[in-house]
């Protein structure tokens, strides 16, 4: 399951304050999301992920000081991971090419992305904190509607129409804030 | 070595990050680069009348030249550091120092006979002043790339570029202190140029020094 994005944000805040135990807590929560974002990337090169997952923990630890607190965590690291991938590619130079590195770290758009999660967190900020975190698991981490019902402790129905009601709220909210 | 050693490895000896720790790498990087330029600048030699100049208009026009395109590539270099680098849409204002420069180039051109132009534009000192920019940004260049080993950049070789222009920027500051030319189409063409080489350094070696 993914760690969410105010508790990463809290770990890695402890660690850059000097505790070590919130500094591991973070790196432990990396490690599936790192798996998840290379799998999706270089499916079916397991050892190859296992390599990255751990370059990109070390490069997140020696690296932490260019972490911006004002910026979102997840937009540091999968840029960082991105990266490592990248590298990784260009070692083994089957994938791509060394001139291009450059326009596909650009393309991809970290600041597009991180913008957009930044936009999530201010509109689901409006919802009553049920709905927020229902549409959370189903449609951002993309949890089942029984996985959400056991997390949250509410029932699949409750889960269903709360998910409804708020993507309805947000809807009317986008429409409104762009007439 | 599973993760969790790995991960037991790294919170071993764990230390707090001082805020704004980017920055302060960055700024001990430029400090000591610069200092060993000022100490190339101070073997020169200043210029004899550094105090009388410091009094008029044409040094301080290439002063306000230099240090303004620096402080906007040291800007440009701190936010390449990071590896979420945030749009650099805004770097359109180095063009404005550039034009400003331009338009006191016309308006002292205008203001002189036309077979003065040739003089004004080459100075005495046009065959060195490019190339000691340029070796003047070497240390400070130098002095960044230490600043970089601790830090994230993604985009190399934008890092690298405006690594260069910091460089060459900061570098042309100091050749202030030594160089007597007075006209601004000078500065305009040959500061310029040594500054513009040291960001295509940048850029070209920038991939390749780096490189994390």
């Amino acid at each position: 399951m993914q760690t969410s994005e105010p508790e990463l944000k809290a770990w890695m805040i402890s660690g850059l304050g000097g505790d070590a135990a919130a500094h591991a807590c973070l790196l432990r929560a990396l490690i599936p999301m790192l798996r998840g974002f290379f799998r999706r990337r270089m499916p079916g090169q397991g050892a190859a992920i296992e390599d990255l997952i751990q370059e990109t923990l070390i490069a997140v630890h020696t690296r932490r000081a260019t972490y911006d607190p004002q910026r979102p965590i997840t937009g540091w690291l999968f840029a960082i991971a991105r990266y490592k991938m990248i590298d990784q590619f260009r070692a083994s130079s089957r994938y791509c090419s060394i001139e291009g590195l450059e326009d596909m770290l650009v393309t991809e758009g970290f600041a597009e992305a991180s913008d957009a999660a930044t936009d999530i967190d201010r509109l689901l900020d409006d919802l009553s904190p049920k709905q927020a975190a229902v549409i959370r698991a189903t449609r951002l981490e993309g949890l089942s509607v029984a996985e959400t019902a056991a997390r949250e402790r509410i029932g699949e129905s409750d889960v269903k129409i709360s998910v409804h009601r708020g993507l309805r709220l947000l809807a009317t909210r986008v429409k409104d804030s762009l007439r | 070595m599973t993760s969790e050693e790995l991960i037991e490895r790294l919170t071993r000896d764990f230390r707090p990050v001082q805020r704004h720790a980017l920055g302060w790498r960055l700024c001990a990087g430029l400090g000591l680069g610069a200092a060993v330029s000022f100490l190339l600048v101070v073997r020169l030699g200043f210029r004899p009348d550094l105090w009388i100049a410091m009094h008029g208009f044409a040094f301080w026009m290439k002063w306000v030249y230099t240090a303004s395109l620096g402080a906007c590539a040291v800007a440009a270099t701190a936010k390449l550091a990071r590896p979420d680098t945030p749009p650099l849409s805004w770097l359109w204002v180095l063009a404005m120092p550039v034009l400003g420069l331009a338009a006191i180039s016309v308006a002292e051109l205008a203001h002189a006979p036309s077979d003065h132009w040739l003089e004004m534009w080459l100075g005495r000192s046009w065959k060195v002043c490019s190339s000691t920019v340029f070796l003047l940004s070497l240390p400070i260049f130098a002095g960044l790339l230490w600043s970089f080993r601790r830090l994230a950049p993604t985009r190399l070789r934008a890092a690298g570029a405006t690594a260069g222009l910091t460089a060459g920027a900061w570098g042309a500051t100091l050749y202030c202190l030594h160089c007597p030319e007075v006209s601004a189409i000078f500065v305009l063409t040959w500061y310029s140029l040594g500054i513009g080489l040291a960001s295509l350094a940048g850029a070209l070696l920038g991939p390749r020094l780096l490189r994390w």
